[in-house]
């Protein structure tokens, strides 16, 4: 094939790219998400807000409704913001990225704020941020860079396995110091996901399993704080005043919304029964409210989030956008999965919120920048004729 | 090219993203979808009950306690509001308030102790711990006020109620009383319980954790609760408050040791107007006992025996004695008798009968013996009644025959028989009081035994079983309303909160046990004991204006007898009037009166005087006005008429018509002063004392003993010292054997003159001494 034909095509490719429109069924979808989390947020919070359990609502209904509808707004604008920066950007500086999240988890068990005897928060004055949220993101976006530069040699250990091993245990050291184990596992299968993708060899996350398996055993046995949970998780109307309250009370919530839900609105179980339930356990209100029909409707909603995302990794213009967007939808469906695993009493008790749902300003908008990066690959997925002509997995 | 090759992710990246793909988009969400299936559809009914189960709070509304009405509708017992103060322990811990400051308020307005506050305090999984019961609202609204102006929200009042008796003694043990759980522990407050109470709605309600109301909840579920029925007694608050005054002051009299119980009844329905027992207590403060009792408990020192015997006086206070003691009645029982023989045609009233003092029953070793040892001699049927003469009713009995007796007995409701011959008998009158007990009676084999007939002549004068009070005046009832035997009853209906009657107590007749003839017989007989002034061993009860019928009993306590002390007796007497057409019956008997009183115990010196009295307010009060013959009108005291001003002539005349006398002091012709005061009631005979210009004298006299003078006696001799006499007794001072029993002030007393001095009369024939 002449040079020149090459050339055009790449040409024509570059020349077509910043022109090519954002991915508009994830984008549909991401919003339609974000619309429905916000409105469940409402109708989740406005009984403790209230109340005012923690006094910090001044007993106004609206009070988390507000706050996150103002962050939804400001992370659509984020979103879009970020499906603007091409993905070329996102190489360059995502070393910079990962030290600065490695310096700020570092930085929070000095300076973060203690809520709830764990220092996952770091206040900026305006607003606090979990540092958690950024390493996340920063491992998908620098380990990608590494798969990238590494390449074949991923198979190897030097470079397949240890840079990624050192700083994945930097960070869960970090993490498990705040403590916050849940970001922990987040990362951890977040890491492994990335290193999966990059191609290293099987045997190694078959050997990984095997040492989480012992680890976990170890954890349960020797930290009292995660055997109470795994003990809440297998009998959780042993001990309806401890820890198993709060499963006791979501699955409450869940069996009482039976196909059709109580409306919505209706959920009982928020009035106080059913702890964090506009965050970690908003899920079972929306299924309280919803019901079996609305819940899973919200699921295929997520479905076909996360199926876009794959999708759109899979045609992306490069290795790096590949990995870039299989990451974060990888994320995104992990965060997913584990709520509602947790709602539903399949897992333990971690505290994973719910993406688009959970009430939170800085996961939020770190949410939405997620999904801005993968409109951005999206707008780079090269129009040509063979592709175009392939059919779409959605 | 290559540059473009390798730029994309290898196969082998793609693959696993793909796996990736399948695994998170697809794999995850059906077992998540599953799972939602699994708890949504196939657990929804367990789940959804289990989340009502604590959303769900059921609030109970109390239902009011009906109140207890006597019988012209005044309030005997009702409920108030009263108020629990309590903490919720888990709010304070909730909304960070302050327990040290919670309980500084709430010990110094309620008293409680401080320590014990906190600690209840801190129990922080509690939503309820109660401080006090029945706080009054003073301390509310202070409590109030402390909770507005510090917020407090883990203080807690709530309304509940508290029962309220406003006579307090009045009728104690018919009223009964309820415990802190507003259920009735005793008397009608006890056997109407279910009527009183009511039912208890609630109100189904969605609530938060903290127990409050979920906010914009649609569900709401009401139970109306259905307040208690109110309660009308056939008690008379009038009549009992006469029953208790005269009892009360008998037993001081007397100095009864060990109380005394009255019952009054309408003998033509068997509704009890009123029923008493002494000692009685306060309803409103029921486990309260005498001071009496308190300082034997401060005294013994061990706490187990203080307590034991605490428990021994409140149990004794409360025994109804009219319807829990059982006893001898003695010869009260010979109405009965004389009933039973008069309907059987065994006597008339022209029979006559032959008292020695003593005679011999087939059966019985030694002979029985008359009360009166010399023996009353030939006696009509009249004076046999009249005497009491235990002879006499023995041989009557022995003419009726124990068969006969036995089934009069059965049918006045003294015990219900039995299948089993040889099975010792008893029967109850069913009262709706608690604490009924049964009569003790032979069983048939021992009575009806031809063989032995010793049994069949005690019963006929009221000896060797046991039976109530209430029983005794049950079958008496009958023996003067025409001959019907009517189940006694306290209750008289039952009303709503609209003033309904739901349930209206009818006269039962339990049987006609005798004909109206035999009842009018029975009447004019028992008639004489009580009117005839020389023969009647009843006339201690005679009521001037009116016609008292009764008959006296004087009971031997056999068990102390057996016991080797000194006798003790049940002194009682039962009388109803008017005796030509009976209204009102009334048993009075008091157990073992002292012997230090100088009176002789018996129940015709000393119970008879008391239903007189109680009669002689009841009979009125009840519009029975009184009828007096002339020569009662001679006897009874009367009021000094106004005398001021008149010329002496005239004054003196008019003393004269009025029945009284007069002692001109002073040189003047008219009166200036007079001595007693216009309007005085005195002992008729009195000797007024006309001042005729003189000054009424300033000294004082020295009141003299009185007891045991005749009235006339005791008249003069205050007379002459200025002083005067009247009489708080129903019968009348026309004999020498009516004589002072007590009078109101002490001998020995300084008075002025002109004071009255009010005494007490019994008619003590020494003839006539004797257990009757």
């Amino acid at each position: 094939m002449p040079d020149t034909l090459a050339r055009g095509k790449r040409a024509e490719h570059r020349s077509a790219a910043p022109t090519r429109e954002a991915d508009l069924p994830f984008a549909f979808l991401t919003l339609l998400l974000l619309a429905v989390g916000v409105i469940m947020v409402l109708s989740a919070s406005f009984a403790s807000a209230y109340y005012d359990v923690q006094g910090e609502t001044g007993h106004d209904p609206a009070y988390f409704f507000t706050r996150q509808a103002i962050f939804a707004v400001g992370g659509i604008g984020v979103m879009y913001g970020a499906s603007r920066v091409p993905m070329a950007v996102y190489r360059r500086f995502s070393g910079a990225l990962m030290i600065g999240a490695l310096l700020s988890l570092a930085a929070v068990l000095l300076a973060g704020t203690v809520v709830n005897g764990a220092r996952r928060w770091i206040s900026l004055g305006f607003t606090t941020f979990q540092p958690s949220e950024i390493t996340k993101i920063a491992i998908i976006l620098y380990f990608s860079t590494l798969i990238c530069k590494y390449r074949d040699r991923m198979r190897t250990f030097r470079y397949g396995i240890a840079p990624f091993a050192a700083i994945l245990a930097a960070a869960a050291v970090l993490l498990v110091l705040e403590p916050h184990f849940s970001a922990t596992i987040i990362v951890l299968m977040i890491g492994a996901a990335m290193l999966f993708l990059g191609g290293v060899r099987l045997y190694w996350f078959i050997g990984g399993a095997a040492a989480l398996g012992v680890g976990g055993i170890l954890a349960v046995s020797l930290v009292p704080y995660v055997a109470d949970r795994v003990a809440s998780f297998r009998d959780p109307f042993s001990d309806l005043t401890g820890d198993g309250w709060q499963i006791v009370q979501s699955l409450y919530a869940i069996g009482s919304g039976g196909l059709a839900g109580l409306g919505l609105g209706q959920s009982r179980q928020k009035y106080l029964y059913l702890p964090e339930e506009h965050n970690d356990f908003i899920f079972s209100v929306v299924c309280e409210e919803l019901g079996f029909i609305g819940a899973v409707l919200i699921l295929v909603l997520f479905a076909l989030l996360i199926l876009r995302g794959y999708d759109l990794a899979i045609h992306a213009a490069d290795r790096y956008s590949f990995l870039v967007g299989s990451g974060i939808t990888t994320m995104l469906a992990l965060q997913v999965i584990l709520n509602v695993a947790v709602c539903t009493g399949l897992v333990p008790c971690t505290g994973i919120s719910l993406p688009f749902f959970s009430y939170g300003g800085t996961a939020l908008m770190i949410q939405m920048a997620e999904c801005g990066i993968i409109l951005s690959l999206s707008r780079e997925i090269p129009a040509a004729p063979e592709r175009a002509g392939q059919k779409s997995m959605i | 090219m290559s540059q473009l090759s390798q730029d994309h992710p290898n196969r082998s990246m793609l693959r696993r993203a793909l796996f990736l793909m399948t695994a998170c988009g697809i794999v995850a969400f059906i077992i998540l979808a599953v799972q939602l299936f699994r708890l949504q559809i196939l657990r929804h009914d367990e789940l959804e009950s289990a989340a009502l189960d604590q959303q769900l709070r059921r609030t109970a509304v109390s239902a009011g306690r009906g109140t207890i009405f006597d019988r012209n509708g005044r309030i005997l017992a009702m409920s108030a509001t009263s108020w629990t103060v309590f903490l919720s322990p888990a709010e304070i811990a909730m909304y960070g308030e302050y327990p040290g400051l919670i309980a500084d308020a709430l010990s110094e307005i309620l008293g409680t102790d401080r320590e014990r506050l906190l600690a209840l305090a801190g129990d922080r999984r509690s939503w309820y711990k109660t401080v006090a019961r029945q706080v009054g609202e003073d301390e509310i609204a202070t409590i109030r006020a402390f909770k507005n102006e510090h917020g407090i929200q883990g203080v807690k009042i709530e309304p509940g109620t508290r029962r309220w008796y406003p006579c307090s003694t009045l009728a104690a043990h018919v009223i009964g009383f309820v415990g802190t759980d507003n259920t009735g522990l005793a008397g009608v407050e006890y056997t109407r319980n279910e009527a009183l109470t009511g039912k208890d709605g609630s109100i189904l309600r969605l609530k938060n954790s903290v127990g409050t109301d979920m906010l914009f909840a649609g569900f709401e579920d009401y139970v109306d609760a259905r307040n208690g029925y109110d309660v009308h007694l056939t008690i008379d608050s009038g009549i009992q408050f006469f029953l208790e005054k005269h009892l009360a002051q008998a037993v001081k009299d007397y100095h009864i040791q060990n109380g005394a119980a009255g019952i009054l009844m309408d003998p033509r329905t068997g509704a009890v107007l009123a029923m008493a027992s002494l000692d009685n207590f306060d309803l409103n403060h029921y486990q309260r006992v005498s001071d009496d009792v308190l300082e034997e408990i401060r005294r013994c020192g061990d706490s187990d025996k203080a307590a034991e015997l605490l428990s021994a006086a409140q149990q004794a206070q409360w025994r109804n004695k009219a319807i829990s003691d059982t006893y001898e009645p003695g010869s009260t029982f010979k109405i009965l008798t004389l009933a039973m023989a008069l309907e059987e045609g065994v006597v008339n009233t022209g029979s006559s009968f032959f008292c020695g003092g003593s005679m011999s029953v087939q059966g019985r070793g030694k002979p029985l013996r008359c009360w009166k040892h010399a023996g009353h001699g030939s006696q009509t049927l009249t004076q046999a009644v009249q005497h009491s003469c235990n002879v006499a009713f023995a041989a009557i009995g022995l003419r009726l025959g124990e068969e006969t007796f036995y089934r009069y007995c059965e049918a006045f409701g003294f015990f219900r028989a039995s299948e089993d011959p040889d099975a010792s008998l008893t029967g109850k009158t069913g009262i709706a009081l608690p604490g009924e007990s049964g009569s003790i009676w032979w069983s048939r084999t021992v009575f009806c035994d031809p063989e032995n007939l010793s049994q069949l002549a005690a019963a006929s004068f009221g000896q060797t079983f046991n039976i109530t009070p209430l029983q005794l005046i049950t079958a008496v009832s009958a023996c003067c309303n025409g001959g019907f035997l009517m189940k006694p009853y306290v209750v008289d209906r039952l009303t709503d909160g609209d003033g309904d009657v739901v349930e209206k107590a009818e006269p039962i007749p339990v049987r006609q046990v005798l004909s109206a003839s035999t009842s009018a017989a029975v009447n004019a007989i028992l008639e004489q004991v009580v009117c005839d002034t020389t023969q009647g061993t009843g006339k201690n009860a005679y009521v001037a204006g009116y016609r008292v019928a009764g008959k006296t009993g004087t009971s031997e306590k056999v068990a102390q007898d057996a016991a080797g002390g000194d006798k003790e007796y049940i002194v009682s007497f039962i009388g109803y009037a008017p005796a030509d057409d009976p209204q009102v019956v009334c048993l009075v008997l008091m157990d073992t009166p002292a012997n230090d009183t100088g009176i002789y115990i018996s129940g015709g010196q000393m119970a008879a005087p008391v239903v007189g009295k109680i009669l002689s307010d009841v009979l009125p009060y009840l519009g029975v006005m009184p009828r007096y013959t002339e020569k009662e009108q001679a006897y009874l005291d009367r009021a000094v008429p106004s005398l001021a001003g008149l010329e002496l002539p005239a004054a003196e005349k008019l003393l004269r018509e009025a029945g009284l006398s007069a002692r001109v002091v002073g040189e003047g012709g008219s009166v200036t002063a007079q001595l007693p005061g216009e309007g005085t009631v005195v002992a008729a005979g009195t000797t007024v004392i006309l001042y005729a210009g003189a000054e009424i004298s300033p000294d004082t006299e020295t009141v003299p003993d009185l007891s045991g003078m005749p009235y006339s006696r005791a008249r003069d001799a205050l007379g002459s010292l200025g002083l005067f006499l009247r009489s708080d007794s129903t019968i009348l001072a026309d004999s020498d054997t009516v004589k002072v029993a007590f009078q109101s002030i002490p001998p020995g007393t300084a008075a002025g003159h002109g004071t009255v001095v009010e005494v007490t009369l019994t008619n003590i024939d020494d003839a006539i001494y004797g257990k009757y």
